[in-house]
């Protein structure tokens, strides 16, 4: 007996007003009309706009569409260049400090996609969501920003006097009261630069901040070993993985890396070995909510169970803990020595990393399941330490000249440190900043800073291993790249950057330095500099080290924003409007706060609550996060920027004056409600149904492999298309982890809008391509899965039978093609789509966007208002391959397409291909026993079909399966 | 009482009866033929340029080969025009004080790119590639017409939909052995091989060349 499958938690109680709602194709529409039954003035409203939409409609297609314009060609054409056909170049995306491999494709010598690069260790070709959005934060008109001299609009002459004043008076003082400030710092020419200056000013002092940094995880290693040290996971190895509220694949530096290597041991027909992942936490993390048993945990519970587990692991004894799945977690762990491995969140307190080195030790996986290896980061700091050292400094009057590169401290620093007002007692400060934000207002010099894509710089990934940044284009709106701009405080300027990273690389890359060069370049990575492994002894009071008691009450968790990170990315339409990977929101960080909670204080989603921790006082919104601990409420920072000039005006709340706290809060109802756009209720499939994800254990997938398949039915349709290629897709269950990277691939690849918050309250969010997040179970302890959705292809299509106009078709190779400028938006398609794909453009949201017209992809049409829009498969690609293909005559190769949402999957959740074709993927995984077509009752036979879930939980703690 | 009417308005209700009629169907003569004009389509209608530019004599006079200036046409998904640095490859050698030319100099001078007005255009929902045509034996007189005999360029063909679709139904009349690609006044000879033969040797259809996928994205 299968138990319901559940969104949210209106659908898991049958609430009737969701019922009725969730029934409806177009929900607002319904509203609207109900509304007009029950008054005569709003039916005539009713009428008097269809009218006038059918008036408007009329005139709309009297407008024939000059051609006009002009061609416009090069004086000179760049080497390489063809019209046309995509040039591809090798960088990296650097976030919070590290980078992620990627490769950059250009039309016509502009940058309009991000891939990730195979040759990269971080990256193994895929790519996370951000590094996606990175095309739309490039071309932002938010950048565009001149240099502020004390709140005036000034320029690059003034600035330079100003910085050669703070120079000179850093050469007479040597440096003391000479601050400079960044975030982490992983990149050999910044750090060759920063070392330059520290030994020219001997008294100046470099400050790091990230405000979500990993000081825990240092702070850990330093009890531990006594030293710095980095642990390097090695998931492909590990048969048992114990994630204590861990970010080991949403947000730790490599995650992309890491959720690949999991992916792998995740599908028992690809694995003989499936491993088995615990994962203990107070709110839902990603690798909690695909782990086989999670074990939810507020702060006290949680201390409990890693001091249970460090008793069973380091000193043998027996758990002796009141919880009961605490002993078989650890016979699980020890009967996998040498192939386990524990990893701990950043959020957790330094003790526990300790502990956690410890136990991997006594594991035995140091050398097999992980490496230590020396610090990535250059010069590692307790960033907590460094920035209050800081900001007590400026309140004291120490700090004669600050220099902030790439950090935005006045948004981000706890409000109890004051760094705001800590400013008013500096002498000259100056701001390097991707665009104005909240310490560009506060400073006394703002500069704006290049883009990465515009400038030269280096960047090591997670491992170490280093790529060279190179330009993708010249700047679009001036401005300085960080390695300038201490190169401009360290001394007379000594050239350009990119004489800077080649003076940097000039030993390392040998004999043939200009050979070499190119071979680093094109590669996107400097062979043979990944970091050494430590040689680091576990010290011998680690394993005894002591856990701080947890707090009592309820405890205020600060996470940052899964879309928005620290804040830095809250300008990017992209990321705002998508809906995170458990709630669905979009726009907006609610508090979430667990389901019994809610119940206690009778709150809602949406529902206001004065929230106060510390000195710090908010009223804020709720969310209701089933699987969330009773004792903890979570705060996503990111949101609520006070300054910006983009996506981020206005949205969310601003949770970091709370975040000095890091402690307790008090949580009470307040008066009033406020609207969340959350599309978790959007587009569901029939109601109530119980098989949408199907899933099974590893034992009973053992004993019935085909658990998903149903006998096949007699058919009488003949539906073998014609054409030489089958179009298909498998999605692997398994391996999705609702990471989102495939949704914003799918939005740069296929020109998608971004509709803002109103539409998408309205259900008129456009992404081709969503992950639904379904649970099963309680709210409090629920099971969750992912599964992507996207238009299924199908060789029976429901939405072609209901076009009026031909609009939505067949072609031969299977697909089933939207032609966009025969649709009149009768959208009978969708009303018809048992799947829920497809997308009513409803106003012309392409031409509303800010972005250039450069900045779209040029295969790809932008769609008009008035249209149905659909995934494609990625047709653009499909044609370029069958162009390439038949230039040659030959036949497209079987792995010859990778769709957009394939390419960027950390996990390859997506394969795609020709079916018909037995050496493609996609034939191969679709012979895959797991392999099941959704909702297969509606005889609509989609080309893309899904592998199954198996998981595979601890039996001593679930039970023997059913 | 007396008639309200009177004989001759018999006439003037029937001219008015005709006249409506026949403004009726001449708005839908109207509607229907005016997009079908050459006006409307901008056929065989010279485009002002920046620099009055003669593909009859650079082309059909000189020689050129259309891929001196269309540099990468046989690769390129999109037509392009030539980087003014193409233009000074000759003409920094000859005419190099032509008054006409001065726009040409400038721009070289300046690095200040030309703008050429657009004379074929197909609208944004329609994804045309190059390469493959010529890759398949579509000379580009078929589109272009006989550009070489062109004093000033215009659009020779209206490259409506129909046109498109007519050759993607029935591709062999039009095609041509690959070394008349570039040759705008290439005819059919009974020494050419048959359009089935050519079909063949250029392995057409690889693929149903009517599906909408293969121009619409």
């Amino acid at each position: 007996m299968r138990s319901r499958q559940w969104r949210c938690i209106e659908e898991l109680e049958n609430n009737p007003a969701f019922v009725e709602r969730a029934a409806q194709e177009f929900p607002m529409l319904a509203e609207a009309l109900a509304g007009a039954r029950s008054s005569e003035q709003s039916r005539r409203q009713v009428l008097r706009l269809f009218g006038a939409a059918l008036a408007m409609g009329g005139l709309g297609g009297c407008f024939a569409g000059e051609p006009s314009g002009v061609l416009i060609p090069a004086v000179h054409v760049p080497p390489g260049l063809v019209p046309g056909q995509p040039n591809h170049y090798a960088t990296a995306h650097v976030h919070a400090g590290y980078a992620l491999g990627t490769v950059v494709t250009h039309q016509m010598d502009r940058p309009i996609k991000v891939e990730g690069n195979p040759n990269h260790p971080s990256s193994l070709g895929a790519t996370d969501p951000f590094a996606q959005a990175a095309v739309l934060s490039f071309y932002d008109p938010a950048r565009e920003a001149q240099v502020m001299g004390h709140g005036e609009p000034s320029d690059r002459q003034h600035l330079l006097t100003a910085v050669a004043a703070a120079r000179e008076q850093a050469v007479t003082s040597k440096g003391e009261g000479f601050r400079l400030l960044t975030g982490t710092v992983t990149s050999e020419t910044m750090a060759a630069q920063i070392d330059r200056l520290l030994k020219t000013y001997p008294a100046a002092r470099w400050h790091q901040w990230e405000p979500f940094n990993r000081d825990s995880a240092l702070k850990g290693a330093q009890i531990a070993y006594g030293r710095a040290v980095d642990v390097l996971p090695k998931l492909d190895a590990a048969d048992v993985v114990l994630g204590i509220d861990s970010d080991l694949i949403d947000g730790a530096p490599g995650w992309v890396r890491f959720a690949r290597d999991y992916s792998g041991r995740r599908n028992p027909t690809r694995t003989k070995n499936m491993s088995r992942v615990y994962a203990i936490e107070p709110a839902p993390t990603l690798l909690g909510s695909v782990a086989d048993n999670r074990f939810v945990a507020g702060p006290k519970a949680l201390h409990d169970a890693v001091t249970a587990l460090a008793a069973g692991l380091l000193q043998g004894a027996p758990a002796g803990s009141p919880l009961p799945w605490v002993q078989p977690v650890i016979d699980d762990l020890k009967a996998a020595h040498g192939r386990a491995f524990i990893h701990a969140g950043p959020g957790q307190p330094a003790e526990l990393h300790a502990l956690v080195h410890a136990m991997n030790e006594a594991l035995g996986g140091r050398g097999s399941t992980y490496d230590l290896i020396e610090p990535v980061a250059h010069d590692p700091q307790l960033q907590n330490e460094s920035l209050a050292a800081l900001v007590a400094d400026m309140h004291a009057g120490r700090v004669k000249t600050l220099v902030i590169i790439d950090s935005n401290p006045a948004f981000t620093a706890p409000a109890s440190r004051g760094f705001n007002e800590a400013l008013q007692h500096v002498g000259p400060s100056f701001a390097l900043a991707r665009e104005p934000d909240e310490t560009t207002r506060a400073v006394a010099w703002a500069a704006p800073m290049t883009h990465e894509w515009e400038s030269w710089d280096d960047a090591r990934g997670h491992d170490g291993t280093a790529t060279i940044l190179q330009p993708q284009a010249l700047p679009l709106y001036g401005g300085l790249s960080p390695v300038e701009m201490v190169a401009l405080f360290a001394g007379p300027f000594p050239g350009a950057a990119l004489a800077l990273v080649q003076e940097t690389w000039k030993g390392a890359l040998g004999q043939d330095f200009t050979q070499a060069w190119h071979d680093a370049l094109a590669a996107g990575v400097v062979p043979n500099t990944a970091s050494a492994k430590s040689d680091a002894k576990l010290l011998a009071g680690a394993a005894s080290t002591k856990l701080p008691d947890a707090p009592a009450g309820i405890s205020i968790l600060f996470r940052p924003d899964p879309s928005l990170w620290d804040g830095r990315y809250a300008n990017n339409s992209w990321l705002q409007e998508l809906p995170r990977p458990l709630n669905k929101l979009t726009w907006d960080n609610p508090l979430m706060i667990p389901p019994g909670l809610a119940k206690t204080l009778k709150l809602g989603n949406g529902d206001l609550v004065e929230l106060s921790a510390g000195d710090g006082r908010l009223t804020v919104p709720v969310w209701m996060q089933p699987g969330q601990a009773e004792d903890v409420v979570v705060a996503w920072c990111g949101n609520g920027r006070r300054v910006a000039e983009g996506a981020g005006h206005g949205a969310g709340v601003d949770y970091y004056p709370l975040t000095a706290a890091r402690a307790t809060a008090t949580v009470t109802k307040a008066k009033g409600h406020y609207r969340l756009a959350s599309t978790i209720h959007h587009n569901l499939l029939f109601p109530n149904i119980d098989h949408i994800v199907k899933h099974t254990t590893l034992p009973a997938f053992r004993a019935r492999p085909d658990f998903a398949k149903s006998e096949p039915k007699p058919e009488i349709y003949h539906r073998k298309p014609p054409g030489p290629a089958a179009w298909a897709m498998s999605v692997d269950l398994n391996a999705c982890i609702g990471c989102n990277a495939c949704v914003i691939a799918c939005q740069a690849e296929n020109n998608i809008p971004t509709v803002g918050k109103e539409q998408v309250e309205m259900e008129r969010e456009m992404q081709w391509l969503r992950i639904d997040r379904y649970y099963e179970g309680t709210v409090e302890q629920p099971e969750t899965y992912f599964q992507p959705m996207l238009c299924m292809h199908c060789e029976k299509a429901p939405c072609e039978l209901v076009c009026p106009v031909g609009a939505t078709v067949h072609d031969s190779e299977g697909l089933n093609v939207m032609v966009y400028n025969r649709c009149i938006g009768t959208r009978f398609c969708s009303n018809n789509c048992p799947y829920k794909v497809r997308h009513f453009n409803f106003y012309d949201y392409g031409g509303q966007q800010r972005r250039p017209a450069v900045s779209w992809n040029p295969d790809v049409s932008v769609r008009a208002r008035g249209v149905m829009e659909k995934c494609s498969y990625c047709l653009q690609r499909i044609a370029a391959a069958r162009i390439a293909a038949d230039r040659e005559n030959r036949p497209v190769g079987p792995q010859e397409v990778r769709t957009a949402c394939q390419a960027a999957c950390p996990t390859q959740a997506f394969t795609f291909g020709d079916k018909s074709n037995p050496d493609s993927d996609v034939a191969k995984r679709k012979q895959s026993p797991l392999d099941y077509e959704l909702l297969e009752d509606q005889h609509t036979h989609p080309r893309t079909t899904y592998e199954a879930l198996v998981r595979n939980p601890n039996p001593a703690i679930t039970g023997t399966p059913a | 009482m007396a008639a309200i009417f009177r004989p001759g308005a018999n006439l003037a209700a029937k001219l008015g009866l005709i006249g409506s009629a026949a403004l009726v169907l001449a708005g839908i003569g109207w509607w229907w033929g005016y997009p079908r004009t050459d006006y409307r389509r901008n056929d065989n209608w010279v485009v002002d340029q920046v620099v009055p530019f003669s593909h009859q004599h650079h082309v059909g006079g000189l020689g050129l080969d259309c891929r001196f200036c269309h540099i990468e046409i046989e690769n390129a998904a999109s037509g392009s025009m030539p980087p003014t640095h193409v233009c000074m490859t000759c003409h920094s050698q000859i005419w190099t004080n032509a008054k006409i030319l001065a726009p040409v100099r400038d721009s070289l001078a300046q690095n200040k790119p030309l703008v050429w007005n657009r004379v074929t255009n197909l609208p944004d929902y329609v994804f045309f590639n190059h390469s493959i045509h010529i890759s398949k034996g579509v000379g580009c007189s078929e589109c272009h017409g006989a550009v070489d005999r062109m004093d000033l360029t215009y659009k020779a063909k209206d490259m409506e939909m129909t046109f498109c679709i007519d050759c993607h139904v029935n591709p062999g009349p039009r095609l041509r052995p690959a070394d008349q690609i570039y040759n705008t006044e290439w005819q059919r000879t009974p020494e050419t091989p048959s359009p089935k033969a050519l079909m063949a040797q250029y392995h057409i259809p690889s693929r149903d060349l009517i599906d909408c996928s293969v121009c619409h994205r």
